[in-house]
């Protein structure tokens, strides 16, 4: 998938994962400019789907960039989006800044303890020759490690600043004049599906387009063969894990809009986050992004669905749709949807349409001939 | 009949032994599982949560239904929500029956051991096909489910708010910390009983071929030896093992609550023990769960001393501080205080004196090339 020069059919897949992403972000979009004009009020689970599948398709395109420089499953990638959730929280309750203003900052930050994390405890334990279990473990204490940061934060802020609620808070929109409203619907119901599009597609642009970009790929595809060539590795390793904490961040932040938040708030998003990077592939940043979109969506859709079937209980195992989509991935196309062979699938598409548009062009010329 | 109390610095020093000893018992006992999964055979199993809390749960919600049945006290239909009255009730039968509160307890462990195998082997299915950093995730994420699950499903412990647990100890209770030295006393025996099961393990041509599944699976693969049997049958039985001790430590409280069971309390701090005190070595493993809990105890003793002068909760200090000190043990100390040793086999000495004594037989002695004396020999070189 990041191969540093991709074949044709490599290419071709890529494509076809963006636009499937963008494909599914304009869905969703119309859907409820749809329901806007068609439906009094719009059933609240339907907005839910929406911000759910772009911040899982966000988070999920950290995770497997993490992943894929440093190929150990990252458990404390949770924590990047706690980070956001605090940022937005605290720069709102105790300087009255607007979470969408305060965004760049979360993303900032959460870049900032993502890299300290890669570069303070990972590279230490990779260069000592840790194993990969020993890595593994290390980043779910890194977990533990930042939910005790944030627990201490949370109970300086309350002593320091009065806010009581600040290891457990409602999401923060509930405040007036947080959120914006955009034709009457909240405003992150237009803004997290956009910052995915946005991303995905700027990542395809730097990925594809920039020298920079180029060597992030050379460097996760064969890292001595980058290494010859020139290319600073490590580098390459620090930006990816910065974007990645970055995304985590823009992703907590809005999160705490929706959603209610607290010290552990991120870390408890992680059976989601995995699924939907697992569903990708674990390989591909656009396949993360769409398993996002899948998870995000289905958590939500299909236990709506079995509420409406079986009864409110069915609540209770809304994260049980992530788990499940988690095992069958693994268990019957471990690669994910990447390594389900599409190539076939545009390119048959293409060449019936051809031969159709010769037979036609035929036929309208035998009748000319006539 | 009291157990003396014997104060110093204001603390009773015997009750804080007690229960020092208690959860020390019953770390180990999970720690030690955790070893026989993750530091003999590879198995990195993130989810230990999930195990522990299906055992406490599957005894915490059926001994107080069984012995409500079996006394005949009025559920209303609805045993969790009458739990408040029921519980005392069966208390005030239990403290004159200690046959009945023993077979309580004694259902509760069998029943969280069936539920504890029957879990391992649903996990034994992608444990033995996935790559380690695939299962990790897998379980990690099924054990944070299941502890939505136990948060949100009314009926099994209450959800959230939890439910009271027979006690099953209460005849026990003749005089002051006297029940608490019976539970002591229960799972001491079966925490030496679990260390002693588990060595034996580790020293058993069994153990050796654990090991070489964890170290070469494609050479133990090629040796003959089943991998995929050896992964499930592990995980079966210390899963069943964790089980077991969940229900007992739901029994020592007295309820069980969801909330007990997180990531933090059962996964990571055992991963802590393991990993302080020596992966695949069972005495490192016991040294470190118990460095582990002596600190953890003395944090939890002395810190209301300090919380005027922090500005925070000390807790939350606790996880930075043992989040470090597992970091800086992976670094720089990655076999843990006592390292794993190389396996245990005879003495040179003994195996030529077996052989000595079987050099009798035409057989043996057709086979060794060399003689008896020769192999004492080079035992002491120079």
């Amino acid at each position: 998938m990041l191969s540093p020069h991709p074949n044709r059919s490599q290419r071709t897949r890529q494509r076809i994962l963006v636009l499937a992403v963008l494909a599914i972000i304009i869905v969703f979009i119309a859907e409820l400019v749809v329901d806007y004009f068609l439906r009094p009020v719009i059933p609240p689970y339907l907005l839910d789907t929406i911000v759910y599948a772009s911040l899982f398709g966000l988070m999920a395109m950290g995770l497997t960039l993490t992943y894929i420089t440093t190929k150990v499953p990252n458990f404390a990638y949770g924590s990047f989006v706690t980070v956001g959730i605090y940022t937005s929280y605290s720069l709102l309750r105790v300087n009255h800044i607007n979470p969408y203003v305060s965004a760049p900052l979360a993303f900032v930050l959460g870049g900032f303890s993502s890299v300290a994390m890669y570069l303070i405890v990972l590279r230490l334990l990779a260069r000592r020759g840790s194993s990969l279990v020993a890595l593994m473990i290390s980043t779910l204490a890194i977990d533990i490690a930042f939910i005790g940061i944030f627990g201490i934060y949370s109970d300086y802020l309350t002593s320091l600043y009065r806010l009581i609620d600040s290891k457990y808070f409602i999401a923060l929109s509930a405040t007036p004049g947080t959120d914006f409203s955009l034709y009457g619907l909240p405003g992150l119901l237009y803004v997290a599906p956009i910052s995915l599009a946005a991303i995905a597609a700027g990542l395809y642009l730097l990925l594809t387009k920039t020298r920079f970009g180029i060597a992030m790929r050379a460097s996760v595809e064969n890292p001595s063969l980058a290494r010859i060539l020139g290319i600073d590795v490590e580098r390459t390793y620090v930006f990816a894990w910065w974007l990645a904490g970055g995304f985590a961040a823009l992703s907590g932040t809005y999160y705490s809009l929706w959603l209610p938040g607290g010290t552990s708030a991120g870390s408890n998003l992680i059976v989601e986050v995995f699924a939907a990077s697992v569903l990708g592939g674990l390989a591909s940043i656009y396949g993360a992004a769409l398993g996002g979109l899948i998870v995000g969506a289905s958590e939500i859709l299909l236990t709506q669905a079995g509420a409406e079937l079986f009864g409110s209980w069915v609540e209770i195992y809304q994260k049980g749709v992530p788990l499940v989509i988690m095992v069958v991935t693994l268990l019957l196309f471990p690669h994910g949807l990447v390594s389900v062979s599409w190539r076939g699938v545009p390119h048959s598409a293409a060449q019936s349409f051809r031969s159709m548009l010769t037979r036609l062009t035929r036929t309208f010329r035998a009748r000319g001939g006539n | 009949m009291d157990v003396p109390m014997f104060v110093l610095f204001g603390i009773d020093i015997i009750r804080f032994l007690i229960d020092l000893t208690t959860v020390y018992a019953l770390y180990l006992i999970v720690s030690l599982t955790l070893n026989l999964e993750a530091g003999f055979s590879g198995i990195p199993n993130f989810g230990k949560v999930m195990f522990v809390a299906a055992g406490a749960a599957a005894a915490g919600s059926v001994s107080g239904r069984v012995a409500a049945i079996v006394l005949n006290i009025d559920t209303h239909g609805d045993y969790n929500g009458f739990i408040a009255s029921i519980i005392p009730n069966i208390d005030k039968a239990l403290s004159q029956n200690i046959l009945l509160s023993v077979e309580l307890m004694v259902l509760g462990v069998v029943l969280a051991a069936v539920v504890g195998a029957v879990l391992g082997f649903v996990a034994s299915y992608p444990a033995i096909r996935l790559r380690e950093d695939y299962l990790g995730m897998l379980l990690l994420a099924a054990a944070q489910l299941f502890q939505i699950f136990l948060g949100g499903y009314q009926p099994l412990i209450g959800a959230s708010q939890g439910i009271e647990v027979p006690d099953v100890f209460i005849w026990a209770e003749t005089g002051i910390e006297v029940r608490d030295v019976a539970v002591l006393l229960l799972v001491g025996v079966f925490a030496i009983l679990v260390y002693f099961y588990v060595e034996r393990v580790a020293r058993s041509p069994l153990g050796r071929t654990l090991r070489a599944i964890r170290d070469n699976e494609v050479a133990a693969r090629a040796l003959g030896k089943n991998d995929a049997a050896v992964r499930r049958n592990v995980i079966i039985v210390a899963s069943a093992i964790s089980a077991m001790a969940g229900a007992l430590l739901t029994f020592y409280v007295g309820a069980v609550n969801a909330e007990t069971w997180t990531r933090i309390t059962w996964t990571f701090w055992i991963w802590v023990m393991v990993i302080i005190g020596g992966a695949a070595n069972n005495a490192g493993v016991a040294l470190g769960a118990f460095s582990f809990t002596f600190l953890f105890k003395t944090v939890d003793l002395v810190k209301f001393y300090f919380q005027g002068y922090i500005p925070f909760d000390v807790n939350w200090l606790e996880y930075l501080m043992f989040a470090a000190l597992l970091i800086l043990i992976l670094a720089y100390r990655p076999g843990g205080i006592l390292p794993e040793k190389s396996s245990a086999t005879l003495p040179w000495r003994t195996i030529a004196q077996i052989v000595q004594s079987e050099s009798s037989s035409p057989n043996v002695s057709a086979l060794l090339s060399t003689p008896a004396e020769k192999i004492d020999q080079t035992e002491k070189p120079g």
